[in-house]
């Protein structure tokens, strides 16, 4: 305070002083100056009267001569202490008496001067006739020390001195105390001013002094200091919310679903807008209802009070909600005043004000945000303001989390979707090179077929073990053309006409296992190497509906897979079991587990992909498809357990055989048809032809056979000419230029009546799409069996 | 008038100047006796005041009469001469016997009247004529101023009551380098 307010001091002190020591300074000069010429006046005058006097006394002793009474009479200016000389002259100027006695002559001129007075250097001097009547008689000279003067010019110097030295203190005093009343106001002022700047305290006043002036600048300084207090409180608010909101935004941003959305936006409100009780309704636009979403944590007290949980109705009430709905910001600041349901409730929970603010995307409000506070018009327009924007953020936040999710639902449909493609894209490869092998397979083996049979049918003096090994080459051609099948439909979801039968899990376990047997047990001991396989079978194992050959083949792979994930040996177990599922039915449950290297998750998640193999050069990539295949086909399921070096184990699970379950094999008599028939084969391999030609003519027919379409339906046309009508066309459906179905049609055209049975490589596949060309009255898949053969001549030709 | 009255005087004061000059020369003469009595006879006419009625008109001449002898020569002519009191021209006139004498404002008398005092003085009785003598004890006797000589100095005794009793006042400053005495009856 003394610091900067000394020269406001020091400078009112100065202009006291300065103007009152003018003013002393003026006056007290002005006061010496007239009393120094009016004493100089006097003491001329003075002097000029006792010289008068002593001259008028002195011309009795100037006219009679008489020096002594001259002397005497100039005596009397003892009387006057500062009359340095005096002398008087006779008429003829001479020296007539002097004073004081003993004068030096240096002390007066020699002769006087002329009349009159003058002031001299430190003196007054003064020559004055001497006259009696008119008669001149004589001069005086007179010299005054002017001590006098000085005396009184020394008086009046301590006069002044006096006046000065007494008025300064009082002026000193009296300005210090008119200074205080006019300094104190000013230096609370700046006091006040400096607290404000330095402390940015604006919560301090100036205190009133009384002076009006003062008073009126003070209360305008408060004034303007709750000015700047509030606008400084509502910038601090208005900060603090913008962080909140900053924050807020962040933390939503960083959650991708509403509920924690929702979450995060209640909490960080309650703790820091704060806010009494908060929650979050979704609007149900085509309803016209509002469910309660997310709660705040620190408000549960409260809403257990209102009533409201989680996922609960809020009837839309025509005030409050309903206005917000509409996309209003709603703030009632006493919502007992207000006559509608919610806020009656809230007010019930002692809540007194609230603030709903809509979220809005795309111009439809989907939810509410409701703040409330115990207290009554809690809510500043600041923050109604805030609430606002935050239910927009918050609505953005909720409207990208959820695009998000739909994006991120999109996009794991998509990958499922490419996924599906991929495998059936691979599936669809694998197929069709699977049907042109199977063809040429069935095409290949149908001879084999057609012999066997022939033989074991024809030739009763076969030895038995003729009569066995032609058995065992009809079983295993049955086999290959069954796995051909299979090979070439492995893909294919379960087929209605997959030929199901009870079949006995163990007795197919045990048949596996014995015909692995190489691969398990001999093959590895060579090597040196031992396998222990265990089977570990349930007895009372019902039986269950399905393809013999499919899980015996399954069982093959799912062995050889465990063999060769132990090459340095280990322990195979194949075990059966069976379990109660949850609706009731009871399922059969195959395990092969082994103790070898096991896999790593990635190769857990890939093994069933057609043409994934750990396995190399060795591995085709086929044997779990296959497995994966049949399960399918099989309506069971299959789990692999596995980890890196911790073994695997396979489970599949089959539903058990019930009685409702379909029977579909019958075995039918096959009819034989007794009349010799004249039949056209067509087809483009020779050996098929051969084989068929050599069987059927063995049962008495009359065999025409062409090699390829064209020359089937010429022979035909010109049998036709000769009037030699064939009673019945069998021709393959593959061939090159003219293939089955052209035949067929051909034939149609010629001769109506005459029946066409179709051979194919793909029977089965036609037979499953129900799509047997027209003008083929039977199909037939290769390799065609005898029986099949002569059943549907049998049926074709009456 | 003053005019030619301050050259008059300027010549005067030059001649007596010259004259001083010359004395000085001559080996600083100092004044005679009657010089400077005739001076001091002039200057009465300055300390003493007589009665308007002394003078028959306003411009009457101020006369100082020398009664018997003439000690001053032309000494008091040429002291008197041109100066007047206030507007009476001053006149030197010289009176063989009392009977002679008339309107006379200063009467200087001789030595050789010493016999003849007490009626001269008688015959100036009640007149306004200041008696002046160098007679020793004349100033007793009722001259109202005395001239004597003390220390090779010219003094004065004056006698106030004649003076007064002739109806003349006579100025305290001349009263004040002078011996007062008082009228010695009988003698």
């Amino acid at each position: 305070m003394a610091a900067s307010s000394t020269p406001i001091r020091r400078t009112l002190m100065r202009m006291i002083f300065l103007s009152a020591g003018a003013v002393l300074a003026v006056t007290t000069t002005a006061f010496c100056a007239y009393e120094f010429l009016t004493f100089r006046q006097s003491s001329v005058q003075q002097l000029q009267t006792l010289s008068q006097a002593i001259a008028s006394n002195s011309t009795a002793a100037l006219a009679f001569d008489n020096a002594d009474d001259a002397a005497t009479i100039l005596g009397a200016f003892k009387a006057d202490p500062h009359i340095a000389a005096a002398a008087l002259y006779d008429s003829q100027g001479k020296v007539f008496a002097i004073y004081p006695r003993g004068l030096p002559a240096a002390n007066f001129p020699a002769r006087p001067g002329p009349p009159g007075y003058s002031f001299g250097r430190a003196r007054l001097i003064g020559f004055q006739p001497v006259e009696e009547g008119s008669t001149r008689l004589g001069t005086l000279f007179v010299e005054s020390d002017l001590g006098a003067m000085y005396a009184r010019v020394k008086l009046y110097g301590l006069i002044v001195f006096l006046v000065i030295g007494i008025s300064v203190p009082l002026a000193y005093l009296i300005s210090r105390r008119l200074q205080r009343q006019l300094l104190q106001p000013i230096l609370a002022l700046a006091e006040t001013t400096r607290a404000v700047s330095e402390r940015h305290d604006y919560t301090v006043r100036a205190v009133r002094t009384g002076a009006y002036e003062f008073d009126l600048f003070t209360d305008t300084f408060n004034q303007m200091l709750t000015q700047i207090q509030l606008s400084e409180a509502k910038l601090h608010a208005q900060l603090g919310r913008l962080g909140l909101l900053q924050h807020i935004t962040r933390a939503t941003g960083e959650r991708q679903d509403l509920q924690s959305i929702f979450q995060v936006v209640l909490d960080s409100l309650e703790q820091n807008l704060p806010m009494d009780f908060g929650c979050f309704l979704l609007h149900d636009a085509t309803a016209q209802s509002l469910t309660v979403s997310v709660l705040g944590a620190a408000g549960r007290g409260f809403a257990d009070r209102l009533g409201l949980v989680e996922q609960l109705d809020v009837p839309l009430d025509a005030n409050g909600l309903s206005r917000c709905v509409a996309g209003q910001l709603v703030y009632e600041p006493d919502v007992l005043k207000v006559p509608f349901p919610f806020p009656q409730r809230l007010a019930a929970a002692g809540l007194r004000s609230m603030v709903i603010a809509p979220l809005i995307v795309e111009n439809q409000v989907f939810g509410v945000l409701v703040c409330a506070r115990r207290k009554e018009g809690a809510f500043s327009s600041g923050e109604c303001e805030f609430l606002k924007q935050l239910s927009e953020h918050v609505a953005l936040a909720s409207h990208q989390a959820r695009l998000y999710g739909a994006l991120q639902q999109a996009y794991d449909d998509l990958r499922q979707s490419q996924h599906t493609v991929m495998q059936q894209e691979r599936l669809r490869a694998l197929g069709q090179m699977a049907s042109g092998i199977a063809h040429d397979i069935n095409n290949a083996i149908s001879p084999v077929s057609l012999y066997t049979e022939s033989l074991l049918e024809r030739e009763p003096n076969l030895s038995e073990r003729a009569r066995g090994y032609l058995t065992t080459i009809q079983r295993a051609i049955e086999d290959v053309a069954r796995t051909v099948a299979r090979m070439r439909e492995f893909y294919r979801e379960r087929e209605a006409q997959l030929t199901l039968e009870r079949v006995d899990l163990n007795r197919a376990i045990r048949q596996v296992v014995e015909l692995t047997r190489p691969r398990w047990s001999d093959l590895p001991q060579q090597r040196g190497v031992m396998v222990d396989l265990k089977t570990d079978l349930d007895d009372a194992l019902p039986d269950i509906m399905g393809a013999e050959h499919e899980i015996r083949d399954a069982l093959t792979n799912l062995i050889f897979n465990a063999v060769d994930a132990m090459p340095g040996g280990g322990r195979l177990t194949v075990r059966t079991r069976q379990s109660g599922s949850a609706d009731g039915a009871d399922r059969v449950l195959v395990e092969v587990s082994d103790t070898g290297i096991g896999m790593d998750e990635d190769t857990r998640r890939r093994c069933l992909e057609p043409f994934f193999t750990t396995k190399g050069e060795r591995g085709t990539g086929l044997g779990l498809a296959m497995v994966y295949g049949m399960i399918q086909r099989h309506s069971a399921e299959l789990d692999i357990e596995s980890a890196a070096g911790q073994g695997t184990t396979v489970r599949l699970s089959f539903p058990a055989y019930t009685a409702s379950a379909v029977t579909a094999t019958q075995v039918i008599k096959v009819p034989f048809v007794s009349r010799r028939l004249r039949i056209l084969l067509v087809d483009d391999d020779p050996m098929l032809i051969k084989s068929l030609q050599d069987t059927l003519q063995e049962d008495g027919h009359q065999i025409t056979a062409t090699h390829g379409g064209q020359a089937g339906i010429d022979s035909f046309a010109a049998a036709q000419k000769r009037g030699e009508c064939f009673d019945i066309v069998v021709t393959d459906l593959g061939m090159p230029h003219v293939d089955g179905r052209k035949v067929a049609s051909s034939v149609k055209m010629m001769s109506s009546t005459t029946p066409v049975i179709l051979l194919t490589g793909w029977g089965q596949r036609l037979i499953a799409a129900n799509d047997i060309p027209p003008h083929v009255d039977k199909l037939l898949s290769k390799p065609p069996r005898l029986h099949e053969l002569r059943a549907a001549l049998a049926e074709l030709v009456r | 008038m003053a005019v030619l009255n301050t050259i008059l005087r300027a010549l005067l004061c030059g001649t007596l100047g010259l004259m001083a000059l010359l004395r000085g020369a001559c080996g600083a003469e100092a004044p005679t006796e009657y010089q400077v009595k005739a001076v001091f006879v002039y200057n009465f006419s300055h300390f003493v005041e007589w009665p308007p009625q002394g003078f028959t008109a306003p411009n009457a001449p101020f006369i100082i009469g020398i009664l018997g002898n003439d000690p001053f020569g032309v000494r008091l002519d040429e002291a008197v001469h041109g100066e007047q009191i206030d507007q009476h021209p001053l006149l030197v006139r010289r009176f063989r016997s009392i009977g002679e004498v008339g309107d006379c404002q200063i009467l200087y008398i001789d030595r050789s009247e010493s016999a003849q005092l007490q009626q001269i003085l008688a015959a100036l009785d009640h007149r306004s004529t200041l008696t002046v003598s160098e007679l020793d004890g004349s100033s007793e006797r009722g001259v109202m101023i005395q001239f004597t000589t003390e220390n090779n100095r010219i003094r004065l005794r004056i006698n106030v009551e004649s003076a007064r009793a002739a109806g003349l006042t006579i100025s305290s400053k001349l009263l004040r380098p002078a011996e007062i005495v008082g009228t010695r009856i009988g003698n």
